[in-house]
């Protein structure tokens, strides 16, 4: 009886472990077949999007990476430099924008005080209205700053821009339980004290989360480097991709590839640090 | 009960005997001892106006004429000064810069600018936007200087209680500490004012203008009153399309919200599953589509689906007939299509999002439940879902607020359409797609922002409401 | 939440009343300031060690043309100091948005639509064109596309350099062996298909037929910029007064719906890709690949066809050298065909009208808010001198709008400049609204194209009334889109 129990029970756990994985393939089949489409239209031989034969190009070659790379005097097509201007201000806004969100979230999720709850409201209320709205605003205000056309301007509306989006670091926060906290307080620590040695170890996966978005953001973006990047030599990526005709589609898949390099890189990198939260064991008291 | 009340009269005589000979030594002092007194004994009432000028010293008072002034009577020289200069600054400013700001904030400029004759004229956008910033900076004087008439009342009632003014020392290590939440609050507050909340209110400002069309700089702009209101609400072509996307945009957004935040969650729950062997390479493949810029995928997409696109390559090589997937009657297949395409884009975002909260979950409740003896299903649906929406809720509204304001999906898939039975602007059209039609394709800045405006109050009262009312916001500690 | 809008409200009621009482002092030092000196900018001094940032198109910069032109400009002035330069910026940036805030070109090129944007609001210069090289040899029409009136006054606000006009482009080499004999009815050594649009959909339907992977005319019908010729040869425009009065729109006018009906019926020759712009994006490789016999597009991106076409012939086995010539001897341009009278495409012996089209002047125009307007004069002088615009025509391929360099070219190039003057070729009109214009019609055509391909029961436009009303309707449409908010 005992026996043909726990048959039955290994036989629909391997039931349920093949189907899951049969999810897993759809799931990823789904996700990578767009993403191959455009790494073999990269090494499309001619640079159309119609000369292939169905989805996949007809002939095959390295034309457009080594166009992209070296094709870089004629009609401002600076490629590399483009790479490096958008590395420069995704880092940094990187760094300003993870900063602030966690300081944000962290402190509206720990501390009680007067104005928290129509700041919340507040932010809520100020993400609906829609952004490009603002952007003649924010261009006039930056001739004002004398910041148009420096990449400087661009990481500070990035990393100011950066903390409207503290809500989902604080739900992280509010699932931290408060008693760590308590002992720590009882112990003395002062709050400084308190988030650098307990809050930041533990927020490790949504630190991690915001650091690749607020990366990604800029990385990807187009219309704020659009309104304020007047020369080329200046433009980051997305743009310099925006402004390639449309008959090089060869050339803009190349480009978008290895503007995805970076980005998959960075999370093989930093998976082992998203997962790895509480359940480490290390804040069990 | 007798011996008692007679003590505390005697301790009470005793005391206004001391203070009787105390007061004929120092007259003067002790008329403000007696204030002072009143003023412990009413520590609690402090924001009654009436009772705070009765009881307030001579510090506070000068404090109240020259920022600064009362704190450095109590030697807290460096917060004194602090204040002092703040004052000092601040008047500077406004003879300088501010005053003539708010002035053109309310004229918007006086002389036309003729770039032809090199005269540069009056830029009524930047007048108007610079004035908003020196309404702010009136606003941060008036609080800077309501916070230093509180911080030497709040000295004086100190020093009555018997302490000391506090030392520079004390105040800089209770904003280290207590009042953290103001250093660490301070710098996001500042940018997020001036680059999100300034421009808002920019745009809300616009609405009230005449902004648009031949009246952009250097033509002068000026103040119109509600005429862009009464204009949307006489026009016969606005509030039809108006409440056509609104519904569709509400649709959408709830629809694309709950989709992508299935897919997402699922995929982040199957993933985390015990029998799932390489994780990492398994998450990876959602991750190559976050890794391609949105934009990219959207021209991708756009291109798979057109007519001459390999899907409908395959269909006619199969000898189908071509289907227009995104063309002009394709109202639901592309707005299907934009469903399709927007879980694409954002289920890797909340799959990662939900991984990193599902891992931080407390397996204490697990091991619990299954000595409990509880099945599976039972275990995600009383301990994983709830945990999980609980502390996702914040995803979900940004999600939801995302989707409702999604300018790239059908700015890309199906631009540049405007059909019949709308106004400048195509069935798949969001409110933001068709805000964009009006205000950059057509210029019609004012009207735009007058629509937006309309816009942001529903919405923000509907988004308001919902998150009020969710448990993320009311019970905040429910998992600590 | 209710204190913010207080405020607001408050903000804004003592604004107005405000304005108000300033009201009466604008006036006066409007009255002040609005002595009209034209060319006050450009009677000084050349400005001397002064840079010139210069924004020209991008296929000037790609083809080198633009290289050699900066070069020779600075050799020339070298003593002087003055120094061209690429502004390094997008072609179309927008100067009403950088221009006030120093962030500009000094000079830029243009199409007359998008330049001449600029010049309501002041933001390029009227320029004294007598004292121009190029003046008396730049066609009056071409002139005209960069005129504007501001306070009854007229100006003229850019120097135009080329002519653009949709081409006929075809492969030489796909014409049947003895079209001599079977497509030259009238004996001119030119093929039939070429001359007018009922040989060129007779000729097509036979290739449709012969194989049905090869297309002969092929075009994205939807395209307003090139279908808009069809309306306008049967007696249709834009707006109203020369296209300078957007309150009357003419889309419907005459028979237009006759263009309409020819709309529909060359879609009939090709496929659903006429409704959006897969076939403008593949006649490149199509064309080259020989599955398109014809198309129509703009001189400016003949290298490109040439390029693509060489390619294919390469990876054909042909040597560089060879895959090029051939390539420049079997893709040609000419100008568009005719039209038949009846606006029926299968009326092949009925009388013939010349086809109108619409097109655009390509020129120079200087910013407004230039250090350096006499040297930016300068260098637009030299831009368009004879020589630096037979050389434009010579590394671009584009058609000159003076007409010594027409003459001296001859063939193509002089068709096109005759087309200008005829008024057969159509100038965008020069004005804001055209912004308007461009959603409704694009929308209306695709919706045209697609009845093409509709079952017989829900087409929207069987008859030509129905097509007539679909003009008068999105003709309503463009107006509401002008006025309604206005």
């Amino acid at each position: 009886m005992i026996k043909k129990n726990s048959k039955n029970v290994k036989l629909k756990r391997a039931a349920s472990t093949s189907l899951t994985y049969a999810i897993l393939i759809g799931v990823s089949i789904v996700f990578l077949f767009p993403c191959l489409w455009l790494i073999l239209a990269s090494f499309s031989k001619s640079g159309s999007i119609y000369s292939f034969d169905g989805f996949f190009p007809s002939e095959f070659s390295f034309d457009s990476f080594i166009t992209l790379f070296t094709d870089t005097s004629s009609s401002g097509y600076n490629y590399p430099k483009w790479f490096l201007n958008t590395l420069f201000i995704s880092v940094m806004s990187c760094i300003f924008s993870t900063l602030l969100v966690i300081a944000t979230a962290y402190t509206v999720s720990r501390f009680e005080f007067k104005a928290k709850k129509p700041l919340m409201k507040t932010t809520l209320v100020l993400g609906m209205f829609p952004s490009f709205m603002g952007m003649t605003a924010v261009y006039i205000l930056m001739t004002q700053f004398n910041l148009v056309n420096s990449h400087w301007g661009l990481i500070l509306i990035y990393s100011c821009g950066a903390p409207m989006g503290y809500l989902v670091q604080k739900g992280f926060f509010d699932t931290i339980p408060t008693s760590i906290y308590e002992a720590a307080r009882i112990d003395g620590a002062s709050n400084a004290k308190v988030f650098r040695t307990i809050t930041l170890p533990l927020s490790k996966p949504i630190i991690v989360f915001t650091a690749l978005t607020s990366f990604t953001w800029p990385w990807s973006d187009f219309i704020l480097p659009k309104l304020l990047l007047k020369e080329k030599d200046m433009y980051t990526v997305a743009v310099g991709l925006m402004n390639l005709g449309e008959t090089e589609f060869s050339r803009f898949a190349a480009g978008a590839v290895f503007i995805a390099v970076p980005i998959v890189i960075l999370y093989f990198f930093l998976i082992k640090y998203m997962i790895s939260g509480m359940t480490a064991g290390a804040v069990k008291e | 009960m007798s011996t008692k009340l007679s003590l505390k009269s005697k301790t009470k005589k005793i005391g206004n005997d001391v203070k009787e000979k105390f007061s004929k030594e120092h007259m003067k002092e002790s008329f403000e001892n007696k204030k002072e007194e009143v003023a412990v004994k009413t520590v609690y009432k402090r924001d009654n106006i009436k009772h705070f000028f009765q009881t307030a010293n001579s510090n506070v008072f000068a404090s109240m004429c020259l920022m600064g002034l009362g704190q450095l009577m109590y030697k807290q020289i460096v917060k004194g000064l602090i204040y002092l200069s703040f004052e000092i600054l601040s008047i500077v400013y406004f003879v300088m810069y501010g005053g003539k700001a708010i002035y053109n904030f309310f004229t918007l400029g006086l002389i036309t600018g003729d770039p032809w004759l090199e005269i540069a004229g009056d830029n009524s956008v930047v007048m108007m936007l610079m004035g908003i910033l020196t309404w702010f900076i009136v606003v941060l004087t008036i609080v800077m200087y309501y916070t230093n008439i509180k911080d030497v009342y709040n000295t004086q009632i100190r020093v009555l209680k018997g302490g000391m003014p506090e030392k520079i020392g004390e105040s800089l290590a209770q904003l280290a500490d207590k009042k953290f939440y103001k250093t660490i609050l301070a710098l996001p507050l500042i940018g997020v004012l001036i680059f999100n909340v300034l421009p808002i209110i920019f745009m809300i400002l616009i609405a009230f203008t005449d902004y648009g069309g031949d009246i952009v700089p250097p033509e002068l702009i000026s103040w119109v009153g509600l005429e862009n209101f009464e204009k949307l609400a006489t026009l016969g072509e606005i509030a039809p399309t108006f409440l056509k996307i609104l519904s569709w945009n509400l649709l959408w957004a709830f629809s694309s919200t709950f989709i992508n935040y299935a897919l997402g969650l699922g995929l982040a729950i199957l993933l985390n599953k015990k029998c799932v062997k390489g994780k990492a390479i398994w998450r990876g493949f959602p991750i190559l589509a976050y890794a391609i810029p949105g934009f990219i995928t959207l021209i991708g997409f756009k291109f798979m689906f057109s007519v001459g696109g390999p899907i409908n390559q395959i269909i006619s090589d199969a000898g189908g007939d071509v289907i227009s997937f995104l063309g002009i009657d394709a109202k639901w297949t592309a707005r299907a299509i934009g469903l399709v395409v927007n879980a694409w884009i954002s289920v890797p975002t909340i799959m990662l999002l939900t991984t990193g909260i599902l891992s931080n979950m407390n397996t204490d409740l697990y091991e619990a439940a299954e000595i409990d003896g509880a099945s599976k299903r039972k275990q995600f649906f009383k301990i994983t879902l709830p945990f999980v929406i609980f502390s996702t809720t914040p995803v979900l509204i940004s999600q939801f607020i995302g989707n409702f304001n999604n300018f790239g999906i059908f700015y890309f898939l199906r631009g540049g359409l405007t059909l019949d039975g709308y106004f400048l602007a195509s069935d798949t059209d969001l409110l933001i797609n068709w805000l964009y039609n009006l205000s950059i394709d057509n210029n019609y800045y004012a009207i735009g922002a007058a629509i937006s405006l309309v816009i942001f109050i529903i919405t923000s009262a509907v988004s308001l409401g919902v998150y009020v009312r969710s448990d993320a916001y009311k019970k905040e500690d429910t998992f600590r | 939440m209710k204190k913010t809008i207080k405020v607001l409200s408050i903000m804004i009621v003592l604004a107005i009343s405000l304005n108000m009482l300033v009201g009466c002092n604008v006036d006066e030092l409007r009255a002040k300031y609005s002595h009209a000196t034209t060319f006050k900018r450009f009677s000084g001094e050349l400005e001397e060690n002064v840079t010139l940032r210069v924004l020209d198109n991008d296929t000037a910069l790609k083809q080198g043309y633009f290289d050699e032109l900066i070069e020779a400009f600075n050799k020339k002035y070298e003593d002087k100091g003055i120094v061209a330069v690429d502004a390094n910026m997008d072609s179309y940036s927008d100067l009403a948005n950088d221009g006030p805030y120093g962030y500009g070109p000094d000079v830029l090129y243009q199409a007359n639509d998008v330049l001449m944007k600029y010049a309501t609001s002041k933001h390029i210069l009227p320029l004294p064109i007598e004292k121009l090289d190029c003046y008396g040899q730049v066609s009056e029409k071409a002139w005209d596309a960069y005129k504007t009136t501001i306070n009854s006054k007229e100006y003229t606000c850019g120097v135009p350099v080329n002519i653009q006009m949709p081409m006929l482009y075809y492969r030489k080499d796909m014409l049947p062996a003895d079209w001599q004999s079977s497509w030259d009815k009238n004996n001119n050594e030119v093929p039939d298909m070429l001359e007018s649009w009922t040989e060129m959909y007779a000729f097509s339907k036979e290739i449709r037929q012969l194989d049905d992977d090869k297309y002969g005319y092929m075009k994205s019908l939807f395209d307003p910029f090139f279908s808009l010729g069809y309306m306008l040869t049967y007696g249709g425009y834009i707006f109203g007064e020369d296209n300078s009065d957007p309150s009357e729109i003419g889309l419907a006018a005459g028979n237009a719906e006759l263009g309409i009906q020819m709309i529909m019926q060359l879609a009939t020759i090709m496929n659903e890709e006429a409704t959006d712009d897969t076939i403008t994006l593949n006649a490149y490789s199509k064309m080259a690949k020989g599955e398109y016999f014809a198309t129509m597009t703009t001189p400016d991106v003949y290298s490109m066809f040439i390029n693509q076409f060489a390619m294919e012939k390469e990876s054909d086995g042909m040597s560089k050298a060879d895959a090029l010539k051939y390539a420049e001897e079997n893709l040609l341009m000419t100008t568009i065909p005719t039209s038949p009278l009846s606006g029926d495409l299968t009326d092949r012996d009925g009388e013939q009208i010349g086809s109108k089209i619409v097109g655009g002047i390509n020129g120079y125009a200087i910013s407004s808010y230039t250090k350096s307007p006499v040297a930016s004069l300068e260098f637009v002088n030299f831009a368009t001198n004879y020589d630096n615009v037979m050389q434009r025509n010579e590394m671009l391929g584009v058609v000159p709008a003076r007409l010594d360099a027409v003459t001296a070219l001859g063939g193509m190039e002089l068709n096109v400049y005759e087309f200008l003057e005829d008024g057969d070729l159509v100038i965008m009109p020069s004005i804001e609204e055209m912004a308007q214009f461009w959603p409704p019609m694009q929308t209306f055509l695709s919706d045209v194209v697609m009845d093409a391909f509709r079952d017989e029961n829900k087409r929207k436009f069987s008859t030509l009334t129905l097509m007539k009303e679909g003009l008068n309707k999105v003709s309503k449409q463009i107006f509401d889109a002008i006025y309604t908010l206005k």
